[in-house]
């Protein structure tokens, strides 16, 4: 059985489910745009080397904040009022994919950045690698102002270690189950309901392996979804073939998503996205419901870190503690759909909401592999 | 005379009016062509990349074509419904062996596919292009696929027509050669002849193959882009730009080239973009862009076909024409610089000339050069300084007759036409100077008329004046031509002897002069006597300087008056005595 939330409520997580924000091009623009061309960056280059050649690279050094973050994190306003605030100057780089973000913090020796924002899975592998460094929740004030179960950081796995603190939560998501109402009157209890052949051929499901088989492990009471032996691994890819032939097909981004929820008249969808997709499916004018099924939901917790290469720490302790600013934490949720740590969520499902956080699986390749293999369209006689 | 300043001058400003007007004429005749040349092939590559996309559309109606004909072939219902493999094995064989044969001769079907509609979408028949020819896929091996849009869209369609599906990755498992290549879906659905949807035929299309034989006339410096209904770019030169959205990275076409904006807002249906008047967004290069209707099931969707030609390549023309105008310029600019002397010279010259007579304006044949006779400007000052010319010296020349004028009656007695004292004076200093250097000897003869105050009282004084005159001319009459006689002042007269032999003859010469002014003068008709004395100083006996030998040439005329009228009397033969009495007396009855 998976641990409880009450018991131990956060589990890790290897793949993230917020692709939601990094899609569409405004997003890539803007990675364009802080990133690498702008004008702005060329001034504040241009300012860095004559200070260096004036022989004051001290003071370079110490105003600029070079922040690695996700898209709708470090909006330019939210950026600005930083910056006045503190007088220093702010370099985001945005990632999209827990891999860039992983190429970013391993280019070079060190990582080229003082703040970082990743799920707790990849906090916890980065504190393993020795890339970060302890935080002092008293130069966290804002962290009083979270709630209860985020600021119990030891029982959140891999936020702590040796009890030191590595990283404060900012954001999360659930990836429970979206029914449409018209379709589906008592909203579903289990995540059985994806394959029940009533719906048949109006199903979606993500094109994703590391869910498809945590939540499938769920579906069949697997105590550790992460953690599969090889036999409840073939079974597991067994049920997703099954689970296949029920589908309507895969998706990928929230939009496409929704384009065949609409189109092909869809009764039920794994909603990877979690409560960032019901807006875009109700501005599409579909009449959905949101669930966290009795088995539990996967869900994803972000959160802030400190690297090790970090020159200006005072400066990335006022960043975090801004992150967790009321204003601030209270923009995630109006533009992005997302939960914050210090209110309660609107679509949450009340205290009983079981969510499982995602955690390193035991084997990426092999999951990948006998994904490619069922989506790909192989028969279950091929899984044994 | 040479005025180098002012021709330099001209024929550089002349010439650098030539070649400013030669060189912006040229520069300009050199953009208008490049513009030209540049609008002229960015109208040809539209042209190119419209017939690019016609012929894009064409490739993909002889591959619709292809489709259809593999799903209306009867054995394909058939072998879509049969569920024992048995009984139709010979039929499907037959029909395996046509699929065979399409893949054959199209190298750019990947896989070419029979799919049913029941049993999950499970493929049927199936044949895949791998490295080494064409592999059919069998038995276990076949996968379900009615999870893909390619399978539950043709299902949907109406017998007899086309599903064609998005340009993209495939990412299927085990789809050999296709695997991770970038392809297009084409499918039909298959019907029974009772007209139930049965299955589908599915070929997946290489789109290198596919874009090869696209570019087969294009020339190789062209390059191609293709982007879809978004602007995700799905053909790109630089490889790592295609296919954005299968790495988690979108491209976009209308980021690259903001100018194609409009046709994915649907405002336009194609774009030019010139790289000499847009070259932030086409960097040395003409490009064009056109949009294609794309899939015949979905009136929506379309693409963007693009084309780009080095801009080095369309100006090479202008480059060249750049080349001969530079060359002309040079050329024209050197005749500019060779007229500009020509003309510089022509114009200087007369002023030269000009200068010259101002220069030498008395010399007569100083304007015989000038060009009085020129119609223009020039001739007209000419004249005018002629003119002017002569008005100066015609007015110099009667400045000098007055001068003269003025200078005679400064040294001569009016009356008498004699010299007066001040050239008496003169010419006396001027003869002691040379009898002292020369060692000679000198007279000077002091005449006083003895009876002129009663002629006179007696007949007025233009009589008198007129006696003056007769005894002027008598004394000339007397004197020879090396004497000078002079009139000193009312009756006195004053005479120079020079020469070695003074002293003897001045004796004689005073004597003479009692002698004939003793005898009657004949004056308007009378005869009057008016007689006269004389005194004699000589040089250097009596004196060395003139004021001396007139005043003791005065005293001893004193010392003759004295001893009655008629006489003559040396200075050098009076006593001491006599000498200073007399010029106490003479100074007394001068002061009197």
């Amino acid at each position: 059985m998976a641990e409880e939330l009450t018991n131990e409520p956060w589990v890790l997580t290897a793949h993230r489910g917020n692709i939601l924000r990094s899609w569409g091009r405004e997003i890539a623009k803007r990675v364009f745009r802080r990133v690498s061309f702008s004008p702005r960056t060329l001034v504040a280059a241009l300012t860095f080397f004559t200070l260096m050649l004036c022989g004051l690279p001290t003071f370079a050094q110490e105003n600029v904040l070079r922040v690695l973050a996700w898209p709708g994190y470090a909006d330019n306003d939210v950026v600005k009022k930083f910056e006045i605030r503190f007088n220093a100057r702010v370099q985001v780089t945005f990632v999209d994919s827990d891999e860039a973000l992983s190429d970013k913090m391993h280019a070079g020796g060190k990582p080229p950045f003082d703040v970082l924002a990743a799920n707790s899975a990849e906090i916890h592998r980065y504190t393993l690698e020795n890339l970060l460094t302890p935080l002092d929740l008293g130069e966290l004030p804002n962290t009083q102002r979270q709630l209860p179960r985020f600021r119990a950081l030891s029982s959140i796995n891999g936020l702590t270690a040796n009890s030191k603190i590595y990283a404060i939560p900012f954001t999360y998501s659930s990836m429970g189950l979206i029914y449409d109402r018209k379709q589906i009157q008592m909203a579903p209890r289990s995540m059985k309901k994806l394959w029940n052949p009533r719906y048949q051929g109006k199903v979606l499901d993500f094109n994703s392996a590391q869910h498809n088989f945590s939540f499938a492990a769920l579906a069949l009471g697997y105590p550790h979804p992460f953690q599969l032996t090889d036999a409840q691994m073939r079974e597991v890819a067994r049920k997703l073939v099954e689970l296949r032939r029920n589908l309507l097909t895969y998706y990928t981004v929230p939009e496409e998503a929704t384009a065949y929820f609409i189109q092909h008249k869809a009764a039920l969808m794994f909603g990877n996205y979690g409560t960032q997709q019901l807006a875009l499916l109700r501005k599409a004018g579909a009449d959905v419901g949101y669930v966290i099924p009795e088995e539990g939901a996967l869900a994803w917790l972000d959160c802030w870190a400190m690297t090790q290469s970090a020159t200006n720490r005072q400066l990335a302790l006022a960043w975090i503690n801004y992150m967790l600013e009321p204003d601030v934490s209270a923009l995630l949720t109006q533009r992005q759909g997302l939960a914050n740590t210090l209110v309660p969520p609107p679509e949450s499902s009340g205290d009983s909401a079981h969510l499982i956080l995602i955690q390193p699986v035991e084997n990426i390749e092999e999951r990948e592999s006998l994904w490619s293999r069922i989506v790909s369209g192989d028969r279950p006689e091929r899984f044994r | 005379m040479m005025r180098p300043g002012l021709m330099v001058k001209l024929s550089l400003l002349l010439a650098l009016i030539g070649v400013l007007a030669s060189g912006s004429t040229g520069y300009y005749a050199y953009r208008a062509n490049r513009t030209m040349l540049a609008d002229e092939a960015g109208r040809n590559l539209l042209t190119a990349t419209e017939l690019l996309g016609r012929r894009f559309s064409v490739s993909i109606d002889d591959m619709a074509a292809d489709v259809l004909v593999l799903a209306t072939m009867p054995s394909s219902a058939l072998i879509a419904q049969s569920a024992d493999d048995l009984k139709t094995s010979v039929d499907r064989a037959r029909l395996a062996q046509v699929f065979s044969s399409f893949m054959l001769h199209h190298p750019g079907y990947l896989q070419a596919r029979l799919i049913a509609r029941d049993r999950f979408g499970l493929e049927r028949i199936r044949f895949d292009r791998d490295g080494h020819g064409i592999v059919q896929v069998q038995n276990d091996n076949l996968q379900e696929k009615g999870q893909f849009a390619y399978v539950f869209d043709t299902l949907a369609l109406a017998p007899g027509h086309v599903y064609i599906g998005p340009i993209t990755i495939n990412r299927e498992r085990g789809a050999h050669y296709a695997e991770g290549k970038p392809i297009l879906r084409l499918a039909a659905p298959v019907a029974t002849p009772a007209g139930a949807v049965v299955g589908v035929v599915v070929l997946d299309v290489d789109l290198a193959v596919l874009l090869k034989l696209l570019r087969t006339d294009l020339p190789p410096d062209y390059e191609v882009y293709l982007a879809n209904e978004w602007g995700d770019f799905l053909v790109h030169p630089d490889s790592s730009q295609a296919f954005g959205f299968d790495k988690g990275r979108r491209v976009f076409m209308q980021d690259s080239f903001a100018a194609t904006k409009p046709l994915f807002e649907r405002t336009a249906n194609s774009v030019l973009i010139n790289g000499l008047t847009n070259p932030k967004q086409a960097h040395d290069a003409v490009l064009a862009f056109v949009k294609r209707p794309f899939g015949a099931s979905a009136g929506n969707r379309f693409i963007v076909l693009g084309l780009s030609k080095p801009l080095s390549d369309v100006l090479a023309g202008a480059n060249l024409l750049g080349d001969q105008i530079v060359r002309m310029i040079l050329f024209s600019s050197l005749a500019a610089l060779l007229l500009a002397i020509l003309f510089a010279r022509a114009l200087t010259r007369p002023l030269q000339i000009l200068t010259h007579a101002a220069t030498h304006f008395f010399a007569d044949n100083a304007t015989e050069a000038l060009p009085l006779k020129r119609t223009d400007e020039i001739g007209t000052l000419a004249r005018c300084f002629e003119h002017m010319r002569r008005e100066i010296k015609s007015q110099v020349v009667a400045l000098h007759d007055k001068q003269h004028q003025f200078a005679y009656l400064a040294n001569h007695d009016v009356l008498t036409s004699l010299p007066n004292r001040m050239l008496f004076t003169q010419k006396l200093d001027a003869a002691v100077h040379d009898a002292t250097a020369s060692g000679e000897q000198l007279a000077v003869l002091f005449v006083d008329l003895d009876r002129f105050k009663q002629i006179n009282d007696q007949f007025g004084h233009s009589f008198g004046d007129t006696v003056l005159v007769a005894v002027a001319d008598r004394l000339q009459q007397v004197l020879s031509k090396g004497h000078t006689v002079a009139r000193l002042g009312g009756d006195e007269f004053v005479v120079l002897v020079e020469g070695a032999h003074s002293s003897a003859s001045a004796a004689d010469l005073a004597a003479d002069i009692v002698r004939a002014l003793e005898s009657d003068l004949p004056v308007s008709g009378r005869q009057v006597v008016v007689g006269a004395s004389v005194g004699i100083s000589e040089f250097p006996h009596d004196g060395v300087s003139a004021r001396d030998l007139l005043l003791y040439a005065d005293t001893a005329m004193y010392v003759a008056k004295s001893k009655g009228r008629g006489f003559w009397q040396r200075y050098g033969d009076l006593s001491d005595e006599q000498r200073v009495k007399t010029a106490y007396e003479n100074t007394t009855a001068n002061e009197n």
